[in-house]
């Protein structure tokens, strides 16, 4: 071996050279190689540098939940209305059947063909850690979500401005959206992604997604709507504690960002959803390492 | 055409490991939901959850889950073509397969869905939901298996034939109810008891229904029988 500086090979037992050809040049540490591996992750969410139809779903799913911020867009422009129909935060609220499918479709791309076709042990023998992998994974999920929820907001905003809009405000109204939107996209990354690389096999790794984004979602609703009919509006708020959506929606609620709920999320409820959204990345976290961690001393 | 074997390693294959909790998890998750609304309020809260969430989320997924795991997992690791050069009619694996997702999806979908309507009292309409979620769920099992004999993507596509075109169009458009297989099972429900919404008209539903469900599994039949296996893309 030659003595050039080894960066990155603090770990025992890892493959730097694959057979073939010796290299003893300068290698690239662990941040330019988590980089890359983001980036790829990120292209990979979306069908790019795959084959032309991994492309048709998630550009599909974008498609239509870029198609109602047009159409709104248009309708502000040509009646010359002084406000847009929705806000920004509530937007993504209502299109979110689309963003949950869309993480549902699109996790198992990153998470699940690695395990299931163990390439992973070929990952996690080259110098980068396990869980330096799972985290740029579901950084790459959670970039690739929320730009799936930012596309359209962003339309609406540049349609705004463009139509004269009051610029203060909506600027406010959309910076506001933008950040309870990366908070989203990290709890369902998280989510869909532990889901992912636990269920290898696509189909049941999405419906199990799908369960615990849109049914839960569902049945928590249906459940504040009957509380708050039943004037139990702490209930209903408990209640929300327990989807990300309803976090979502509930911190929407008490930042002023345009989302209604059933009942008005304020006192130290806002400190409680702020919390369990936290948590629920952390815990989601914590068991993507331990999961990566495992499949990796195998 | 029915062959025992293949109906017997189907219901292995979905009855398997964890995926039996998965299934198992709806049911649990309406009659619970439905249970502690109907202890908890007065009034018939409880019974417009049943149709609405049962009919709507509960039956779909439930079918889409029993359909694409008979067959799905065989399409996707490749298998299917061992199953494929046995001297078997295709048609006879498509029915076959078919039978066992159904079974499942009745007794982990329609089943509940009945239940559920007992809990909110009055049977005469819980028979009509469980007429109308038996229909719904042949028909869906039915459309659900052509799908994944198609695709390897069958569960985004149904779910997004569920979520997308049946539940989100369907709320804007009232017109997508001729044409959504959950709203059949509706009006079928709603000849039996009219506390049910009337949304399309009757000798549709039932012959739209029927005729899903006969095309489905010839369908999926007819894909089998002239099935190439491509790489994973």
């Amino acid at each position: 071996m030659s003595d050039t500086p080894q960066i990155g090979q603090s770990r025992p037992g890892v493959i730097h050279d694959l057979g073939y050809r010796h290299y003893d040049g300068v290698r690239d540490g662990t941040p330019t190689i988590a980089r890359t591996l983001f980036v790829t992750g990120l292209r990979h969410a979306y069908g790019l540098g795959r084959s032309g139809k991994s492309k048709v779903m998630p550009f599909l799913l974008l498609g239509m939940s870029v198609l109602p911020a047009l159409i709104v867009v248009g309708v502000v422009v040509l009646t010359g209305g002084s406000a847009l129909p929705i806000s920004y935060a509530d937007y993504t609220n209502q299109t979110q059947l689309l963003v949950s499918l869309f993480a549902a479709a699109q996790a198992p791309v990153l998470f699940s063909r690695d395990l299931r076709h163990r390439s992973i042990v070929l990952y996690l023998a080259r110098p980068l850690a396990a869980p330096v992998f799972s985290m740029v994974r579901w950084l790459s999920l959670t970039v690739a979500v929320w730009l799936f929820m930012a596309v359209p907001t962003l339309l609406l905003y540049l349609g705004a401005l463009l139509a004269g809009i009051d610029k203060s405000d909506q600027t406010t109204s959309w910076l506001k959206a933008v950040v309870l939107q990366v908070l989203l996209a990290m709890m369902i990354a998280g989510i869909t992604g532990l889901i992912s690389s636990v269920s290898l096999r696509r189909g049941f790794a999405v419906v199990g997604s799908v369960m615990a984004l849109i049914v839960l979602t569902g049945v928590i609703t249906a459940v504040q709507a009957i509380s708050a009919d039943q004037d139990a509006a702490s209930a209903a708020t408990a209640v929300g504690l327990f989807s990300p959506w309803s976090l979502y929606n509930g911190l929407a609620n008490a930042w002023d960002a345009g989302v209604d709920t059933f009942a008005p999320v304020e006192g130290a409820w806002p400190l409680a959803y702020a919390l369990v959204a936290v948590l629920l990345v952390g815990g989601c976290l914590l068991g993507l390492v331990a999961r990566f961690r495992k499949v990796g001393s195998r | 055409m029915i062959n025992s074997t293949i109906a017997k390693l189907a219901l292995q294959a979905l009855l398997g490991r964890r995926r039996f909790y998965l299934l198992l998890a709806f049911p649990v998750l309406l009659i619970g939901l439905v249970g502690l609304v109907t202890a908890l309020t007065d009034g018939d809260a409880a019974w417009e959850i049943v149709p609405g969430l049962g009919y709507t989320l509960v039956l779909p997924l439930v079918a889409i889950l029993a359909s694409s795991s008979v067959l799905g997992p065989e399409v996707d690791d490749g298998s299917i073509v061992y199953l494929l050069s046995k001297p078997v009619s295709r048609y006879g694996i498509a029915i076959s397969k078919w039978l066992v997702a159904l079974g499942a999806t009745l007794v982990a979908g329609s089943l509940p869905i009945f239940v559920a309507a007992l809990i909110t009292g009055d049977s005469a309409r819980a028979v009509a939901l469980l007429v109308g979620a038996a229909v719904a769920g042949t028909t869906y099992s039915a459309l659900f298996l052509a799908i994944s004999a198609v695709t390897r993507h069958a569960v985004i596509a149904s779910l997004m034939f569920v979520l997308i075109w049946e539940s989100l169009l369907g709320n804007l458009f009232t017109g997508i109810a001729w044409l959504s297989i959950s709203q059949w099972g509706v009006r079928i429900a709603h000849a039996l008891s009219d506390e049910l919404p009337d949304p399309a008209n009757l000798p549709w539903a039932i012959g739209a229904s029927a005729v899903v469900t006969v095309v489905g599994v010839w369908f999926a039949g007819d894909r089998l029988r002239s099935f190439s296996l491509r790489g994973e893309d």
